[in-house]
Order: structure tokens, then C-alpha cells, then sequence
């Protein structure tokens, strides 16, 4: 008997409003309700970028010190607050501190028409 | 070598106000604090101060993204402070300040500062707990929870975390130089130091680290017990700080334990029940494994009450 491949569709979650993300602020999301934010999106040159909110010195670790605190003060990197590690905007490259030269994970987002921000449902 | 403890840890921060904000909601009390900076205090007067890292005042840091800039310990009185400026004279530069303490750098780069301590003795219960078969400590009819909207506050500076570059080095300056003796050690991690004028079972513990995590793991203050410490950690989740690593009670010291990010490039930890020891203890030795260091880890979640009103899919399904 002829099966139904099955076929997985991606849906997309929406997360927040694009415009919600200033220039050099960050915001983190808990798209899949963990009960912590997974992932952060920060707003550098006009683009949007974002990350695992997952340091690659202690794999995992959260890296906020506090809600949305993602960025130093003059929001020109990304810092881990567990150890001070700092990460470029643009490529997520560990450039101070214990994981230098590893990578933050990126985490592909989508614009839509509306402004709306979307991240696929894992 | 009368150290008593720390008396006060000096960091330079990008974001004097967040940092601020941040010291005052883990429990510290402001004093002489303005936009450039200041001091946090415990009930004990040990505390934290901050000031702009590009303040030219700041001693350096030990290594590049460290933001601990010096490590000020207490000593009983001015005849212990004379014996340590003495001692490290034989070897490097000690400078007078002109608050009559003492500056120096130990052997891992880290500035070190001492004065007779400000610790002002204080009296406060701490926590007892009610246990069939034991003497009754805590009184009939006084209640163990403590009323809603308690103010808690950190009792004491604790303890200061640092990565070193050469452990048996960091170490040997500590034990032979200043007086400190290992209480217990992880076996090729590091020593938990014990100053000669304190119980507490370490105000320094020593993480052997490459050159480029050269820092700080971690500080902390002690709270009243766990009740006080969990409450307060609670209250600082839900004021939207990040935790680490807890809350638990760890091992070797038995101290409970929670563990913040802060943004002072290290964790921050609020911590209670640590054990004293004396000159008659004998310092243990373990291998470092998740096994080792905590006795148990609690993981946290939002308050629920059962009953009425609870999601069908909660806890109390
Ligand atoms: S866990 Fe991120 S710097 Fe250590």
C-alpha cells in the first residue's frame, strides 16, 4: 500500500517586532518557552543579527546579566557576563577573554512584510 | 599574618549606573555613591566600589578584560600591617596611600591593598532550623519564614575567586608570604585559602587557568542563611538578573551557593552557612567534577501554588 511521504513544513514563530530593536541595543526571545531566553537578537548598522543565547566557553552558559543586556555599554560588542568574554556584532567571533577566536551560533530570522520578526520552529 | 578577610573588591566598569543598579538590588547598601562611581556596602561595612574604568585612579588590571582592579583585605591592627609591608618590601615596591593603607601586587599581577580592617562588629541571629531529636533552637512560637517584604542584606564579603596563570606559584605567595594556609584543595585545579585571622573555610580560592582567562571566576557576600540567601536570589531572578549555577550547596566549604552573570566581567555569588575551621583541621583533597564540588543543585522555576487555577498541563496535573 502506497504510504504519505511525509513532508515537514517549517512553520515560523513570530517573535517580536522588528522596530521593538534599537540601533546597538539587544533583545533576547524564548521563542519555544523554555522558561529562558535561547536566543538574542542585536540591531548593529541598521541590521539585524541573531545568536544563541549560548557562550562556546562553558557550552551554554547564558550570557546576559540582566534581561535584554547583551552588549557593552557603548552596544560595540557582544559580551558574555560570565566571564567577560567579547563577541564582534557582525560575525559573532570571540575577540576577549576565555574562548577567543570561537563563535557565537547564529540563528537564522526573518523580516516580514509588517516589520514582524521570525525564527523557524524547531 | 592577622588578615581577617576582604574588606573590599574595586572594579572599573564600563556602566557605573547599570553596575549600580545592579549591587543595589543583590542587597548592598549605597554610600558616597554619584555618577563616578562609589562604594556598596555589607551590614559589616566590607563592600564593593566601583568606578569608570577609564578613571585614571584605578590600579591596573592583573590582565587585559579583568575588571577587578584591586582586592583590599583587613588586617586586625596596624602592628599586622607593618609586618606585611615589611615582608613584601623584601621583594617589591609597597606603597603607603594616604588613608594609611598599604598597596602592593602579588605574585599573579593582581593589586592587593590592606588596612586595618573596617569590620564593625554587629549582632544579628542567623538562621536555625527546627529538627525532632535535636535541642530546640529557634523558640516556640517564633516564626522560621520571615514576615513579606523583609529587607535582606548581605552580611559579609565572603570570598574572591581568581584564574591564575601558575597555581603553585599564586599559591606559595599566599601561604608563605602572607600567611594563609590551604583548608581543602581540588587536585589540579587549586587550594582554598584561609587567612590566619579568619574560621571562614576560604576567603580565596585559586583556579589554575591559561594566560588568557587571567581574571576573576567569581565573588560573593554571605547572607544570613538559606532561607535569606534563596529569597533574595529569588527576588533577584524576578528583577530580571541572569543566574549561573544554582542554587545548591556545594561540597567543600558546605556553603549554599546561587550564581549570577554580573557585569563585572565574572560571576557574583550570594552565599550562606559556610564551615569554620581551625588550625586543627586537615585540608582534604578531591578531583573537580560536578560530583565533587556540589552536595545538590535545585533548578528554578516561577511560582505555582497548587489548586484551583493551576494549567492543566503544570506541575500539578
Ligand atoms: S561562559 Fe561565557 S565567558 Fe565564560
Amino acid at each position: 500500500m502506497a504510504t504519505t511521504p511525509e513532508v515537514k513544513i517549517a512553520r515560523l514563530l513570530r517573535i517580536g517586532r522588528a522596530d521593538e530593536i534599537g540601533e546597538g541595543q539587544s533583545r533576547g526571545f524564548d521563542p519555544h518557552e523554555s522558561g529562558e531566553d535561547t536566543m538574542f537578537v542585536v540591531r548593529q548598522g541598521g541590521v539585524l543579527q541573531a545568536w544563541r543565547n549560548a557562550c562556546p566557553h562553558i557550552d551554554g552558559a547564558p550570557m546576559a546579566w540582566r534581561k535584554d543586556a547583551y552588549l557593552n555599554a557603548d552596544g560595540s560588542r557582544i559580551v558574555c557576563h560570565a566571564h567577560g568574554a567579547e563577541f564582534l556584532p557582525d560575525s559573532g567571533i570571540c575577540v576577549q577573554g576565555p574562548c577567543v577566536g570561537k563563535k557565537l551560533t547564529a540563528v537564522p530570522i526573518i523580516v516580514d512584510r509588517r516589520g514582524e520578526l521570525l525564527v523557524k520552529e524547531e | 599574618m592577622k588578615i581577617v578577610g576582604l574588606d573590599s573588591l574595586i572594579f572599573g566598569v564600563d556602566d557605573v549606573p547599570g553596575a549600580a543598579r545592579f549591587l543595589i538590588d543583590y542587597g548592598l547598601t549605597p554610600v558616597d555613591v554619584s555618577d563616578a562611581g562609589g562604594r556598596f556596602e555589607a551590614i559589616d561595612g566590607t563592600s564593593v566600589v566601583i568606578a569608570r574604568e577609564d578613571n585614571p585612579r584605578l590600579p591596573v588590571p592583573p590582565a587585559p578584560g579583568c575588571r577587578l582592579r584591586k582586592t583590599m583585605m583587613g588586617v586586625a591592627d596596624g602592628a599586622t600591617l607593618q609586618a606585611i609591608a615589611a615582608e613584601l618590601r623584601r621583594d617589591r615596591e609597597v606603597r603607603v596611600l594616604p588613608d594609611g593603607s598599604i598597596e602592593s601586587i602579588d605574585d599573579s599581577n593582581f593589586v592587593i591593598g590592606f588596612r586595618t580592617t573596617v569590620r564593625r562588629p554587629f549582632a544579628l541571629p542567623g538562621e536555625i532550623s527546627n529538627a525532632p531529636g535535636s535541642v530546640i533552637f529557634r523558640p516556640v512560637n517564633s516564626l522560621g519564614v520571615p514576615p513579606p517584604g523583609t529587607v535582606i542584606r548581605p552580611r559579609s564579603l565572603s570570598h574572591v575567586v581568581y584564574f591564575v596563570p601558575d597555581v603553585l606559584k599564586a599559591e606559595a605567595f599566599y601561604v608563605n608570604r602572607l600567611g594563609f594556609r590551604c583548608t581543602d584543595r581540588f587536585t589540579s585545579t587549586g587550594p582554598f585559602l584561609q587567612p590566619a585571622g579568619s574560621l571562614d573555610h576560604h576567603t580565596h580560592f585559586l583556579i589554575g587557568a591559561p594566560p588568557h582567562m587571567h581574571g576573576v571566576e567569581h565573588f560573593t557576600f554571605h547572607f544570613g542563611g538559606p532561607s535569606e540567601m534563596i529569597t533574595n536570589g529569588y527576588r533577584f531572578v524576578e528583577k530580571g538578573y541572569q543566574a549561573f549555577w544554582g542554587p545548591g550547596r556545594h561540597i567543600l566549604g558546605s556553603n549554599w551557593f546561587w550564581y549570577f552573570n554580573s557585569p563585572f566581567a565574572c560571576h557574583i555569588e550570594m552565599d550562606a552557612d559556610m564551615d569554620l575551621h581551625d588550625a586543627s583541621w586537615a585540608p582534604r583533597e578531591a578531583a573537580l567534577s560536578a560530583d565533587a564540588s556540589q552536595t545538590f543543585l535545585l533548578k528554578m522555576r516561577k511560582k505555582w501554588a497548587p489548586g484551583p487555577g493551576i494549567h492543566e498541563n503544570g506541575d500539578y496535573a
